[in-house]
């Protein structure tokens, strides 16, 4: 397959999107290649405690080892194939097969067969190792390459999300909570990626949820979940000019972040009141003041880790793209405790995510939507190229190797699909 | 009291079918919630994420938006089907089984849970403190939901 021929100067032809060959291409090169996002080593804190986790294409265990080290398997059972474990999470002293009782280790080695008197020699196999897992402050990534970037080289430049999301909790950890949501698309999983930080979308596609909030214009004065609702509807109403104020920085790799555009009110950097006001404190017990109000004024909305990671610092909370298909997606979301803040400090995380990032959401059901008619329009033979070009002009390259640009700008697009050729073409 | 329960939660779901939203939230108590959890025997919105979690002030910018042409994911409108059955009650609460089928651009999705209703009587009627869905998939990935259950 001519890869390069998919990409045009600023145009992408739609067999990117929409042809199972580029697919399937796509999991070999990207998914077994690139540092994908597993768990958050709270999920797994006593031995023997494991989660199920899809890493690309595979379906795999991270596991707590007796060590205190953890194991990243493939669930496959090395004798016949079945799948060792089926409950999302748990905890097991040993990993038995239900099929004819194989017997493994915490780390994969096979311990126990039964009727061992019919082998020659006792079988060597175990579960396959997953060949590289890393965590970052407690963020656990896997990796199929063998070989490639350690993960803080890969995280690059979006490693200050990661840190800004730890520098906001009081005791420094966050841990994982609140179960997750869960969203299904027919469509390519690039265009979630390409819409996180796609700033002319929103006036467009969630207008009607800004038309409804400006019309309760008494919303505005209620209490907590009301009035953080129709704030964070109504942010999405800014026009054009205030969206390209939202700075958009990508970096080699594919990855980027957007500016935040949540001002004021409960959704604000700063908030005014009591519960925040003695969050506030705590932060500056732990930082001093000019780092703690740093920490706070890190004003970023959706952080792009390539090819399938999107995080809120701010609001603690992450969601991971996983391909089934080439048009369909599933997108979990999932959220943080910023460990020793005050329980409402995490309701607030909760409901952003609701409100945010929910298929039921006012907000995130119309991205679906829009989702799945574009996978819909692409299957159209009659025009072949997308055209990615919005804001070429104004992208400003910068002495480290990233690229600034206006918010209005397909930058980031621009660079997904430079990453992508680098993956896809070797 | 029995039979007026049951008659109102039949109705509720007639209204959704309808359309006849703004009918629909108008059966909320002003402290009224729609809940859809997404942990089963969640214990609270503070446990865990939420498909919904909606008091009656943002309830009404879902209605709103549900009347404007604008709504993307409701165009074109879907047609849906509540089936209510099962109906229990207990004083001012109701536990119900729900089917909801859903028809829009050619294809049907379904969804069934089981349902409580509380209620308090107020001076127009009965009026809806708490409506929770409880989904069978309720952590299952979904596609765009919109009409709620």
């Amino acid at each position: 397959m001519d890869i390069a021929a998919l990409l045009r100067g600023d145009a992408v032809h739609r067999a990117a999107y929409t042809d199972p060959a580029v697919f399937a291409l796509e999991q070999e090169r990207i998914f077994r290649r690139a540092w994908l996002y597993l768990a958050h080593e709270s999920e797994v804190p006593r031995a023997g405690d494991y989660v199920l986790r899809r890493l690309g294409p595979d379906e795999v265990l991270l596991v707590r080892r007796e060590d205190g080290g953890l194991s990243l398997l493939h669930n496959r059972c090395a004798h016949r194939g079945a799948r060792i474990v089926t409950e999302p999470a748990g905890n097991a002293r040993q990993l038995r097969c239900p099929y004819h009782s194989w017997t493994y280790a915490l780390d994969g080695r096979l311990v126990g067969v039964p009727l061992p008197e019919g082998y020659a020699a006792k079988p060597e196999l175990g579960l396959a190792k997953v060949a590289r897992v890393e965590s970052y402050r407690g963020f656990v990534f896997g990796s199929h390459a063998a070989e490639g970037q350690g993960l803080g080289e890969f995280l690059g430049g979006l490693v200050s999300a990661f840190d800004n999301m730890l520098d906001r909790a009081p005791a420094g950890t966050v841990s994982r909570f609140g179960g997750a949501l869960r969203l299904e698309y027919r469509g390519n999983w690039k265009m979630f990626m390409e819409n996180a930080v796609d700033l002319v979308h929103p006036g467009f596609v969630h207008r009607s949820s800004v038309e409804a909030a400006r019309g309760q214009p008494q919303a505005l004065a209620a209490d907590g979940l009301t009035q953080q609702g129709a704030q964070m509807f109504l942010a999405n109403g800014m026009r054009a000019p205030q969206w390209d104020e939202v700075p958009l920085h990508a970096f080699p790799g594919g990855h980027v972040y957007m500016g935040g555009f949540y001002k004021g009110g409960v959704i604000g950097a700063e908030r005014d009141d009591p519960v925040f006001a003695n969050y506030r404190k705590q932060l500056v017990e732990r930082h001093g003041e000019e780092k703690a109000a740093n920490v706070l004024a890190l004003d970023r909305f959706n952080n792009l880790v390539w090819p399938n990671v999107s995080i809120n610092a701010r609001f603690a909370a992450m969601r991971v793209v996983q391909p089934l298909a080439a048009d369909r997606t599933v997108v979990e979301v999932l959220c943080f405790r910023l460990d020793g803040a005050a329980p409402q400090m995490h309701d607030l995380t909760l409901q952003f995510v609701n409100l945010a990032a929910s298929p039921a959401s006012l907000v995130a059901s119309d991205d679906l939507e829009v989702f799945e008619r574009c996978q819909r329009g692409l299957q159209d033979a009659a025009l072949d190229w997308i055209d990615v070009r919005r804001g070429v002009l104004g992208d400003r390259r910068q002495a480290d190797g990233s690229t600034l640009g206006s918010g209005t700008s397909e930058l980031a697009v621009r660079n997904q699909f430079a990453a992508w050729l680098q993956y896809m073409r070797q | 009291m029995k039979a007026e329960v049951e008659a109102f939660v039949l109705h509720e779901a007639r209204l959704l079918d309808e359309r006849r939203f703004a009918d629909w939230l108008a059966l909320f108590a002003e402290d009224g919630v729609y809940w859809v959890p997404t942990l089963p025997g969640q214990a609270s919105p503070q446990e865990a994420l939420s498909l919904f979690y909606e008091p009656k002030a943002l309830l009404a910018m879902r209605v709103a938006r549900l009347e404007r042409p604008d709504m993307h994911a409701q165009t074109p409108a879907s047609r849906t089907v509540h089936h209510v059955s099962g109906i229990e009650v207990s004083g001012l609460e109701a536990h119900s089984a729900l089917v909801v089928a859903e028809w829009r651009l050619g294809e049907t999705r379904w969804f069934a849970g089981r349902v409580t209703h509380k209620f308090r009587k107020e001076t127009g009627g009965l009026r809806i403190v708490l409506k929770r869905v409880d989904l069978i998939d309720s952590e299952a990935p979904q596609r765009a939901i919109t009409v709620p259950f």
